[in-house]
């Protein structure tokens, strides 16, 4: 009985000590996630999904608050006609963008954006070539109902080729387009997870704006305020 | 009178260093290297260690005790995708929380899941169990942000780390689903960031964990608030003989780690020192060639009527300065690179501590220069004694010849 004691005393036995570590640290550690910001899990193999015959990649960072602070917020917000809301949801994230080229050539970029969903976060990516139009869509994390058809190719090939025009009419705040155009006809194939596939087309739009706004710099015109409608 | 004949001590101490300019400058760089060698190993030494301590304080507790079985396998299969936990009856804690030596006590549960919608490949969500009495009150350092801590102990609530919500964007009043189990649970708290494990957990009820993951009655831990009092190493001799259960002593954890950690900081800090010492050398060879090339000017200096003591003064200046332009370019280097230091350490270490790992404060900058321009100046006295024992006429006539 004492040697079994002994066995498992931590001071005797230098195993048990590793392994102690192990599971202490796995509880001091395990929980701990990744911090805010939208990083590509595995860039290097997401990239390829995304954009197959590119060579290689360069990442930049960009962000409201370093870009134009409280004036520029106030033109994403409205073109996005919502506001920018919430804890996290701050003029001062940081976006990661994912320059991607095929030897020297610019190809395109990777963009992606955290969204609050009914449920928990959403990360939702999109794939744009150089001049902005939408030629993939990843949604790399989602918590809820119906994830498996929101992370569907069906899915995911509505979005091909549109571009952030094209969500010019769509209103998040209401999850309307007026009138009905390109949006409209995209189908949500969870028809109960309606609040989750709203989240994901102003997750979209948002996108689109950050890119046009903090990436491809063109001159944009201040919208309208926000809830205003278009 | 004196005030100026510093000032021009320390002019023709400099001057005598520009003349050879990459000669000094390669000296002052091997000084530099070693300073920021030794700068960031203390740095590291501070930094861990006080990292190491935040994070088992912020545990709230000294004592975990856990199910027995081998902690290793079971650690190693919870990383691996939740399975293999160890588990422990729940009516153990009567047992634990009727010695005196104890203070106050807490019951965890932790599950895990895997989440197939987290990323290309899926990746794993952990959840505690905490008792809604006993938890905050063993923690009560815990601040919220949003909300507070549970309304009864088997709410359909959850508490969640800074991070965690940050990561699932979540605000008091929303809902949270757990993966693979469909349940929604509501959220009515958002813990203040606090550089612990804290920032990534998700809370949960005890009872409703244990509910909602059919693990009634069950336990994979309980910390422990030990008397100050009391002794630890006896009292953990009493945990040994509950049944069933492994005890795990922080305090234990701490220094076996820390011991652990000492074996590659003494070989870091053998190599470290090699390079003061040869930093050392390079000093003195510097000054050495530099007073043999001066035979002459330092002959005409004693002509002229400069004392030994003069003569030494000069050259122990120009030590002083080449230790001294080396240490500080040494500690500017090693606060420049402390982030990609500790990044590096983080890579190379099997086990880490949340928040800074190498701190570097301006006592400990000023410590190592303070050391390196003493070694300096005692690896400086050969050549200056050297320089000061020339003969004025023996020194002017060798070097003509």
């Amino acid at each position: 009985m004492r040697k079994t004691r002994l066995l498992f005393s931590l001071r005797k036995n230098p195993f048990l000590q590793s392994a102690v570590i192990l599971i202490v640290f796995y509880y001091l550690r395990l929980p701990l996630l990744a911090a805010v910001g939208c990083d590509l899990n595995d860039p290097e193999r997401d990239v390829k999904l995304l954009f197959p015959e590119s060579t290689g990649f360069r990442t930049f960072y960009v962000s409201v608050a370093e870009s134009g602070g409280p004036e520029l917020l106030r033109q994403i917000e409205g073109r996005l006609k919502d506001k920018f809301s919430g804890l996290f949801e701050t003029i001062d994230v940081p976006y990661t963008v994912y320059e991607i080229y095929q030897k020297n050539e610019l190809i395109g970029y990777i963009h992606g954006v955290n969204q609050k969903g009914r449920y928990g976060g959403l990360q939702v990516f999109l794939a744009l070539t150089p001049d902005g139009e939408i030629r993939g869509f990843y949604l790399q994390k989602f918590t809820g109902r119906g994830a498996k058809q929101f992370r569907a190719a069906e899915f995911a090939n509505q979005f091909k080729s549109l571009r952030l025009g094209d969500f010019d009419n769509y209103n998040p705040a209401q999850g309307v387009e007026e009138p009905p155009g390109k949006i409209s006809q995209i189908k949500n194939p969870v028809p109960e997870a309606v609040d989750d596939f709203r989240a994901i087309l102003r997750a979209v739009k948002k996108n689109l704006i950050l890119m046009e706004f903090l990436v491809f710099k063109k001159e944009i015109k201040a919208g309208p305020a926000p809830g205003s409608g278009p | 009178m004196n005030e100026k004949a510093k000032i021009s001590m320390f002019t023709i101490a400099w001057k005598n260093l520009a003349r050879k300019k990459t000669r000094s400058l390669l000296t002052a760089v091997g000084i530099g290297l070693a300073t920021w060698v030794l700068i960031s190993l203390f740095g590291f030494n501070h930094g861990y260690k006080k990292s190491l301590d935040r994070d088992i304080d912020s545990l709230g507790f000294q004592m975990l005790v856990v199910a027995k079985g081998c902690p290793y396998e079971a650690a190693t299969l919870m990383l691996k995708g939740g399975t293999g936990l160890k588990y422990m009856k729940e009516d153990i804690v009567q047992q634990i929380i009727s010695e005196k030596e104890v203070e106050s006590i807490t019951p965890m549960l932790m599950q895990v899941v895997f989440d197939p919608n987290k990323g290309q490949s899926g990746g794993l969500t952990a959840f505690l169990g905490i008792d809604p009495h006993t938890y905050p009150r063993i923690k009560p350092g815990l601040s919220f942000k949003q909300g507070s801590w549970f309304t009864e102990e088997d709410a359909r609530e959850v508490v969640m780390g800074y991070e965690a919500a940050e990561l699932e964007q979540r605000e008091v009043g929303d809902f949270y689903l757990i993966p693979e189990k469909e349940v929604e649970l509501k959220v009515v708290g958002i813990l203040n960031r606090t550089g612990s494990q804290d920032d990534g957990t998700i809370f949960i009820p005890l009872r409703t964990l244990q509910q909602i993951f059919g693990m009634e009655g069950q336990l994979t831990s309980i910390g422990i608030k030990v008397d100050k009092n009391a002794d630890l190493a006896q009292f953990e001799e009493k945990m040994l003989r509950l049944p069933d259960v492994q005890v795990v002593s922080l305090t234990q954890v701490k220094t076996t780690i820390m011991t652990l950690v000492s074996t590659a900081r003494i070989l870091v800090f053998s190599i470290a020192l090699i390079a003061v010492l040869i930093s050392v050398m390079g000093v003195i060879n510097t000054v050495l060639m530099s007073v043999m090339e001066r035979q002459k000017e330092i002959g005409i200096l004693k002509a002229m009527g400069a004392l030994r003591t003069d003569i030494f003064k000069l050259i122990w200046t120009e030590t002083a300065i080449l230790c001294f332009l080396g240490g500080a370019g040494g500690a500017f280097l090693a606060g420049l690179s402390s982030r990609v230091t500790e990044y590096l350490i983080r890579k190379l270490l099997p086990f880490s501590p949340s928040g800074g790992l190498v701190i570097i404060e301006a006592r400990l900058i000023a410590m190592a220069i303070t050391g390196v321009v003493l070694l300096g100046l005692v690896s400086g006295i050969y050549p200056a004694l050297r320089a000061s024992r020339l003969r004025p006429l023996e020194a002017i006539r060798t070097e003509e010849e």
